[in-house]
């Protein structure tokens, strides 16, 4: 019973999981405290921003997993076109 | 300054000041970008320029500075490098005007790899390193607008970054086994090493 209702609880709550980080795609907006906030806002806090092959890199943290990424960020059009596991 | 005489059996009792600041300039830039500045940044960026500076320094140095210095005082000899790491093991190691044939092997194999590390950074960064403030200033702004233009980026690609991180670890191993070589023909010549990269005072052979 138990069992069933940790696996129930996994199931319904997975999505919600999945939504928590950015995606490629999103758009996050042109500026340093904008894309900060609205990583934050998708559950990922942002230590540091680097200009790397054109694009702004946001190193952030997520907040559920502790799991460092590394968000490449179109400065033109705020869009993110790349999300990575972190490497720093 | 005390330069051992090459015509003669001893290493220097004291490098020349060149050699003693491009030795201890070169390791606290290696030091500071490998523990203490992030990759890409501003200071990472001067911190290698500043090693370039020390190496090229160095380079000039082999060609025109003091004897023990000259690169022809420590030509790369593997054989003699092995001949002298098993004279070492046996306790009756030769002297040597300048670097021993094994030191020397590592001096070579440690510039060489600090050259394609700072080259790689180089290609990386852009050959302008007031540029990289510059992003960096307008990458922590609320206005990016200044980074769809050209802002003397360098490139590479992927691959310049693998190599680059090859070279830092790479660095890292040759600087381990160069303090070991340090500590075992130290204690097996019964010789401060240490002491002639710093003030004096002692023998060297490395």
């Amino acid at each position: 019973m138990k069992r069933s209702v940790m696996l129930s609880l996994a199931l319904i709550l997975a999505p919600l999981a999945a939504m928590a980080m950015p995606v490629v795609g999103d758009n996050v907006g042109t500026g340093a405290d904008t894309v900060k906030a609205a990583l934050e806002k998708a559950g990922c806090v942002v230590s540091s921003l680097e200009s790397e092959g054109g694009k702004v890199e946001a190193i952030c943290t997520e907040t559920a997993t502790s799991k460092a990424w590394d968000v490449s960020v179109d400065p033109t059009s705020g869009l993110i076109v790349a999300i990575k596991a972190s490497e720093d | 300054m005390h330069q051992a005489d090459l015509g003669g059996a001893g290493p220097p009792s004291l490098w020349d000041i060149v050699v003693r600041v491009s030795h201890w300039g070169i390791a606290i830039v290696v030091l500071a970008n490998e523990a203490m500045t992030r990759g890409g940044s501003a200071a990472h960026v001067w911190f290698g320029w500043a090693g370039l500076g020390l190496l090229g320094l160095r380079m000039v140095w082999g060609l025109v500075g003091s004897p023990a210095a000259r690169f022809s005082a420590f030509p790369p000899n593997p054989r003699q490098a092995m001949t002298h790491l098993r004279d070492v093991l046996a306790g009756r190691p030769m002297a040597h005007a300048s670097h021993n044939p094994a030191g020397a092997l590592m001096v070579y194999a440690l510039w060489m790899s600090l050259a394609v590390l700072i080259g790689t950074g180089i290609a990386m960064s852009g050959p302008d390193p007031f540029a990289v403030a510059d992003r960096e200033a307008v990458v922590n702004s609320n206005d990016w607008s200044g980074l769809d233009t050209e802002t003397g980026e360098g490139g590479g690609g992927k691959m310049v970054k693998t190599v680059h991180e090859t070279m830092a670890n790479l660095l890292l191993l040759l600087i381990s086994l160069h303090l070991a070589g340090v500590v075992v023909e130290g204690v097996a010549m019964r010789r401060n090493l240490v002491t002639p990269m710093l003030f004096g005072g002692g023998r060297s052979d490395k």
